[in-house]
């Protein structure tokens, strides 16, 4: 027991570690390969694909696209999302649950089959696929996740407060925009970083959804299926290490909101 | 900003409304429900229900002037090539294997972290471990293709070790869509199952073991019982992602790798009026899929969480 408490679950802990880390490490490297080939070993070093991957056309306006559609999106999650939690909050027992239910169902449907719902309704909306479906489709799959975020903050929140401003003669517009909202901050900060990371990498829904255009993950598909090179490898770098960056951030600073209340509370 | 917002107040108007919204339940009940309760008809409920309806169209877009026809024969045509009902099984297998596999990986690593790593340090191993959670599918294939393919990283390691000098075929085969999936399950096992070992109180385990329990039967009677919920959590959502993967079985995987999903995207990506067929297959997957789940949950699920849901 003492030997697989210090010895082999270290060790399964660490190998499992480099099984994350290695292929990520590796494909960094493959970034500065000098050659149009992704192959083994790397002998002539060059920082090239670095920098001219940021100038690809093709590569930039995919990336524009994507950062446009994570945008609009997050902005209609939380449009939605918002009113949700209140609405949920403010319910009780059967219609509470058959609410929370419908509302956080759609995040645990195949991808594929409420991409393809959702393509198929779209025309009934008068929008042809495109930025604009693709944005209504991403804010579909965060909106589970902005109304459970929402829900957690506002049921930890203390009534008496609202009673209180309301008692010193705040009106409801007042209190929504001077005590809620920023009671709601972290949560809020947190559901638009994680919705606008769950957008920008989403690739069914954009693929179903997309027309002409394409957000990076459709256009990064199109070309893997063609054929592997560095200069791909590198921008893959450039974004992973972005919105690993990012979402570290905002676990991190969830993480510490937690915390602190923990001890005040 | 209150400044503003009192200086509103002197508008008849937006007095009116803020005082009727004080008021009034029912018109506080509207301007809240509004928007949730529009965007739950529209773009929740009412692109299945459409769905549903198309699966039984003769066809769809429906011709002008023509009468709407419908049938089951979609729904029928799932039994009648092998080639679906072999892509179905193989993705129920593989979706179950997969999610085997994955708690049988992570089990150990969410362990380690929550019961046996020191104090100070699991924060700082997790956020080790949930780092690339936040790396796209596509991205994450690509850094696998990398490695796994006949010019890739391993080959050309076995190479130089000289172990072997013709590539071993990895990319596009089961083992190489299996790598990669796992890659992308694997964080969703871990956060269920690493919040429900946290919570087991490490003092049971000590008086356990100050009673005599062995090893073997303070995993199976205390560990396993209270971790239940949080395992099958994990299992449910790893199942769920993995029977609806479509763009890694495409890119690691390979034509002997097939899963429904794919053959669902096949179907849509044909012109013409295969809408109806798609939508079938779309609703036996989630049907299957649910109903399997479902089952699972009922048949494994701790019963003191089934009492109080």
């Amino acid at each position: 027991m003492m030997r697989l408490r210090h010895f082999a679950l270290p060790a399964i802990f660490w190998l499992f570690v480099a099984y994350l880390f290695i292929p990520i490490i590796v494909m960094a490297a493959m970034g500065f390969r000098d050659s149009n080939f992704v192959a083994f070993p790397i002998q002539n070093w060059t920082t090239r694909w670095y920098q001219s991957v940021l100038f690809d056309k093709d590569i930039a306006q995919s990336l524009w696209l994507s950062l446009k559609v994570a945008v609009v999106s997050t902005l209609i999650a939380l449009a939605v999302g918002l009113p949700s939690a209140f609405l949920v909050a403010r319910t009780t027992g059967i219609i509470r649950a058959a609410l929370v239910a419908i509302i956080v169902l759609p995040a645990f449907l195949p991808v594929i089959v409420s991409a393809i719902a959702l393509r198929m309704f779209i025309g009934q909306l008068g929008l042809e696929t495109g930025p604009t479906a693709i944005a209504i489709g991403h804010a579909a799959s965060t909106i589970p996740f902005v109304v459970l975020m929402v829900l957690t903050r506002l049921n930890a929140m203390n009534p008496n407060i609202a009673d209180a401003a309301r008692n010193l003669g705040a009106d409801d517009v007042i209190i929504f925009t001077r005590i809620i909202l920023p009671y709601l901050a972290p949560a809020l900060f947190g559901a638009v970083m994680f919705a606008m990371l769950l957008s920008f990498e989403d690739f069914v829904r954009s693929f179903f959804l997309g027309g002409f255009e394409q957000t990076f993950p459709v256009l990064l598909f199109s070309k893997l299926r063609f054929g592997l090179d560095p200069g791909l490898a590198a921008i893959s770098t450039l974004v992973l290490l972005i919105s690993t960056a990012i979402g570290l951030y905002a676990d991190h600073f969830l993480r510490r909101r937690r915390m602190k209340n923990g001890i005040m509370s | 900003m209150t400044r503003l917002l009192v200086w509103l107040r002197q508008f008849g108007i937006y007095r009116g409304a803020v005082d009727l919204y004080a008021r009034s339940g029912l018109f506080r009940g509207l301007v809240i429900a509004f928007i949730p309760v529009a965007w739950i008809l529209v773009l929740t409920i009412a692109p299945y229900a459409q769905m549903v309806l198309i699966s039984f169209y003769e066809r769809y877009p429906l011709p002008p002037d023509q009468t709407v026809e419908f049938t089951f024969r979609h729904y029928g045509s799932f039994a009648e090539r092998p080639l679906y009902l072999t892509a179905f099984i193989r993705s129920f297998v593989f979706a179950s294997l997969m999610t085997a596999l994955t708690l049988i990986v992570v089990f150990p690593v969410a362990y380690f972290i929550s019961k046996v790593a020191p104090r100070g340090q699991r924060t700082r191993l997790l956020l080790l471990v949930i780092a690339p959670f936040w790396i796209s599918e596509v991205i994450r294939s690509f850094a696998w293709m990398i490695m796994l393919s006949n010019s890739g990283a391993v080959n050309s390691l076995i190479a130089w070790l000289g172990l072997s000098a013709e590539p071993f075929e990895m990319l596009y085969t089961n083992l190489s869509l299996s790598i990669g999936v796992l890659y992308l399950t694997s964080l969703y096992m871990l956060l269920p199952v690493y919040s429900a070992l946290e919570k087991i109180d490490s003092q049971l385990l000590d008086a356990a073991a100050n009673l005599g329990a062995p090893a073997w039967k303070r995993f199976t009677r205390i560990i396993l019982p209270l971790a239940r919920d949080g395992i099958v959590s994990g299992c449910t959502l790893v199942f769920l992602l993995v029977i609806g993967l479509y763009a890694m079985p495409q890119l690691l995987g390979g034509p002997g790798t097939t899963l429904f999903a794919a053959t669902i995207g096949q179907i849509f990506s044909k012109a013409g009026d295969s809408w109806p067929q798609g939508s079938a297959f779309s609703l036996i997957l989630i049907g299957a899929a649910l109903g399997y789940v479902g089952l699972f949950t009922v048949l494994f699920q701790s019963r003191r969480r089934r009492r109080a849901s």
